[in-house]
């Protein structure tokens, strides 16, 4: 006769164990000590970084504390540098500018025919400067143009047109500071003036001066 | 968690799962306290170190530079003497004084009489880029005096070699019945301290 095996199962189902050789009841708090000491080892870690990097900070800190008052002198002397540069770049526009006819004047003395009698020369004023422009709310700085034109207007009497011509000739060349070749004749007329019993012509001849630059 | 799962658990298997519960507990006190704060203050602090680095750097290149600057301005102030000896400045609050005493012995020495001194608009100079703080100007000054044409020019050519800086900016010469006692008028410029562009 076979026997028939009989299987009893006498374990709560909480009493079972896993055939696992990992068990969850052993691997569970190892699980978390292991988690803690590895926080407790970031902190440390963190920590000592913390340290580190706020000693490295506070040390640059008093570095940068004791060259604070050199430091702000050399920015002080930089924003002078810099200052000064400009004004002398404006003063050197100045300078550009600067008119120096006394050797033309001089020479044009010279080169006055006889028969030529210098009633007049000027320099026409320089153009007004807008400063305020129309629409402007505040003014100006300065001057949207950096150049200026003015005209040498020589006027006089004369006995005929030659020593003019005579004149104008000899302004042609030599006088580059003074005229440009750029000319214009205002007028050329009888005259109420006499001499020797001759009624006197008058002339007047505008010149084109050189350009004032007022720039570098 | 089920209450009889717990219940039903071995008393070792409890154990586990309390000190579990409890170290997994520490675990997020350790995190939440500990790490993310000194995380976040570790980030701040690097980010304070980085300024502060920077700020170092650019104060070593500036002092390093400092001596270059320091032979600039030396360089500038030299420049700048030649202009500043020239300026033109008010003698109690006049120009036209100032000039006066400027240019008298000019005037006298080159046989100019009746010589008067009165301003004249003063004329503003190109903006370098950007504007300096302190403006220069084009100080006029209008010089009126009598005598001849020779007087007049030998007036400009002392100008001209004493005061290299000083520009004719307006001549005029009208004949009077006397060759040696024209009218004659002169518009003198000097460079001269303008406005300020800022305080």
């Amino acid at each position: 006769m076979k026997a028939s095996s009989v299987h009893l199962n006498l374990l709560k189902p909480g009493e079972l164990r896993s055939s696992s050789p990992i068990r969850l009841r052993v691997m569970l708090p190892i699980g978390a000590i292991l988690a803690c000491a590895g926080l407790l080892l970031w902190w440390g870690m963190l920590f000592t970084q913390l340290l580190m990097t706020k000693a490295q900070a506070q040390g640059i800190a008093g570095d940068i504390a004791a060259k604070e008052k050199e430091h702000a002198e050399a920015i002080q002397q930089r924003d002078l540098a810099r200052e000064l540069k400009l004004q002398l770049e404006q003063l050197d526009y100045y300078k550009a500018g600067v008119r120096s006819v006394g050797d033309d004047l001089s020479k044009l003395a010279e080169v006055v025919p006889l028969r030529v009698q210098l009633k007049e020369l000027h320099f026409s004023p320089p153009k007004a400067q807008i400063l305020q422009p129309p629409g402007a709310k505040i003014p100006l700085f300065g001057p949207t143009e950096n150049v200026e034109t003015q005209k040498l207007v020589i006027a006089g009497l004369t006995t005929k047109e030659t020593p003019v011509v005579s004149l104008m000739e000899s302004l042609e060349t030599g006088f580059e500071g003074l005229i440009t070749r750029e000319r214009k004749i205002n007028s050329f007329k009888q005259d109420a003036a006499e001499a020797e019993g001759r009624k006197l012509l008058s002339f007047e001849i505008e010149y084109t001066m050189p350009e004032r630059r007022f720039a570098k | 968690m089920n209450g009889s799962v717990f219940d039903n658990m071995a008393p070792n298997a409890k154990r586990s799962f309390v000190v579990s519960a409890v170290l997994a507990a520490i675990a997020t006190v350790l995190y939440l306290f500990c790490v993310q704060p000194a995380e976040d203050q570790l980030t701040k602090t690097k980010a304070e170190l980085s300024d502060l680095q920077d700020r170092q750097a650019r104060m070593n290149n500036d002092l390093k530079s400092a001596s270059t600057i320091k032979k600039d301005l030396e360089e500038l102030e030299a420049q700048l003497k030649p202009y500043q000896e020239a300026m033109l400045v008010p003698l109690l609050e006049s120009y036209a004084m100032r000039a006066k005493s400027i240019l008298d012995p000019l005037a006298i020495g080159a046989g100019l009489d009746n010589v008067e001194y009165s301003r004249e608009p003063f004329r503003a100079l190109p903006l370098p880029k950007p504007m300096p703080r302190q403006l220069h100007t084009r100080a006029a000054i209008k010089v009126s005096a009598t005598g001849s044409y020779q007087n007049a020019v030998s007036f400009l050519l002392r100008l001209e070699k004493e005061l290299p800086l000083v520009s004719l900016q307006q001549f005029d010469v009208i004949a009077q019945a006397k060759p040696e006692r024209q009218s004659l008028t002169f518009v003198l410029e000097w460079p001269a301290k303008g406005g300020l562009t800022r305080k």
